[in-house]
């Protein structure tokens, strides 16, 4: 095998052409990913592609490079509406995970408890993805399609994410574990809102771990549109949360899955809202 | 392709598929470095690159190619320990040993993290400087597992290390 670490976006997509090799930046979720099979194919490691690393603000809106850190995040000056990606930023593993991983794995890593998804699926983040013939965005949303199935294309990698600028709000996440510390997310809940005095003028809610993908629950979004805060739990109906399919495994059952998001909804909603 | 590790330039294996913590203690004979669960879940192997704590059983060594890397090995000052070890001695943070050095680690790191006001998940505020705590210590210690329990010792020597106010 061979291991590349190309310092531009040219070289690394080129390298995308040739034989089969295996993206990586930090490196956190490849490792355990992996069990005891021998690496065989060829490491592309993007970390040093130019560009890549970090957090840079257009007039329109935010780009995140693929290379960027969960601790970048963390410690960029970003508006409110990013709070709740900066609260999955503190919360994914430990922070030796949070200093070596990346957004960008988090997301084409494709786990169903991915910590990321949420927090950008209620800020309507693209993402870019880069090939030798060009580059196409794509709203997260369309970009994972399974569990752990992504849409990107042999030859393709993904260069990084866009955040449109929204209008001002606040974001909130909350996240349920067996316990406190380092542990895979039982369920997760992301919201996004904007308030007009105690009103919810407009709100964008999504949930992770319940589903292949985590999704957004745009029937809720629309009951709670114009609610007041203090009122949003009470009109909570069972088809508003039609699109998450909870499974049970070793981390919890599937009822008390279905179950907790209504709680972390309510809590996320109360906590973005303060 | 070189790297240095305790301020030492080391050439880096050919075999790109060695993880920094198997280079480090299966080539360099280093073994502070601990390898409890080898998938990121104990902290046993956290090192400092460049003054950020990473795992390193996580890392391949030749990602870190031309950075500088500190152990356990590097932090004490000839037979002088290192402030944080000798407050680990004081107050008898350790059982067995094993996830010491890995504590140390993060303790050191943590120090320097709080210095920079980075937040953490118990700050009340993402946007500004973290107030310390014991419960911020708690949180940033979590990365480090203690199977034989000494984590009060842990937290009072990296209390005592980090200073400010206790709670």
């Amino acid at each position: 095998m061979t291991y590349h670490r190309p310092t531009c976006l040219d070289d690394a997509v080129a390298l995308l052409q040739c034989a089969p090799v295996e993206v990586i930046a930090g490196g956190t979720d490849w490792y355990p990913a992996r069990g005891d099979r021998p690496v065989t194919s060829d490491i592309l490691d993007i970390t040093r592609v130019d560009g890549l690393r970090g957090i840079r603000a257009a007039p329109d809106g935010w780009w995140i490079g693929a290379a960027t850190t969960w601790t970048d995040i963390l410690r960029a000056p970003l508006p409110p509406d990013f709070d709740a990606l900066k609260a999955a930023a503190c919360e994914v593993g430990s922070i030796q995970i949070q200093n070596a991983g990346t957004v960008a794995g988090n997301l084409c890593n494709a786990s169903p408890a991915a910590d990321g998804v949420p927090p950008l699926l209620v800020l309507e983040a693209e993402v870019e993805l880069a090939s030798a013939t060009g580059q196409r965005r794509l709203p997260l949303a369309a970009f994972l399609t399974g569990v752990r199935q992504t849409a990107l294309q042999p030859g393709e990698m993904m260069a990084g994410l866009w955040i449109r600028k929204p209008a001002p709000g606040r974001a909130a996440f909350v996240k349920l574990g067996a316990r406190r510390y380092l542990v895979i997310s039982i369920a997760m809940v992301a919201v996004w809102l904007r308030l007009d005095g105690s009103l919810i003028a407009e709100i964008r809610i999504a949930v992770g771990a319940c589903s292949p993908t985590s999704v957004r629950l745009t029937a809720l979004e629309a009951a709670l549109t114009g609610c007041r805060v203090a009122d949003c739990a009470t009109r909570f109906h069972a088809d508003h949360f039609v699109p998450l399919a909870p499974i049970t495994d070793m981390r919890a059952d599937a009822p008390y899955r279905a179950d907790a998001v209504q709680a972390l909804i309510a809590r996320a909603i109360t906590e973005a809202a303060l | 392709m070189t790297i240095e590790i305790n301020n030492q330039p080391y050439d880096l294996p050919d075999d790109a598929r060695i993880s920094l913590l198997d280079f480090m203690r299966e080539r360099l004979e280093l073994f502070g470095s601990k390898k409890g669960c080898n998938q990121g879940a104990c902290g046993a192997c956290t090192v400092l690159v460049d003054g950020e704590r990473i795992l390193s059983c996580l890392a391949l060594a030749a990602q870190y190619d031309g950075r500088s890397v500190t152990t356990i090995e590097g932090v004490a000052n000839g037979d002088e320990l290192h402030p944080l070890q000798a407050l680990f001695v004081e107050n008898e943070g350790m059982q067995c040993g094993y996830c010491t050095p890995g504590q140390i680690m993060s303790g050191i790191a943590l120090k320097s993290e709080l210095e920079r006001g980075a937040p953490s998940n118990v700050s009340a505020d993402l946007t500004v400087a973290p107030r310390m705590s014991r419960d911020e210590i708690k949180e940033r210690l979590s990365g480090n597992l203690c199977r034989c329990g000494a984590h009060n010792g842990i937290i009072d020597a990296v209390a005592a290390y980090v200073g400010g106010e206790e709670q």
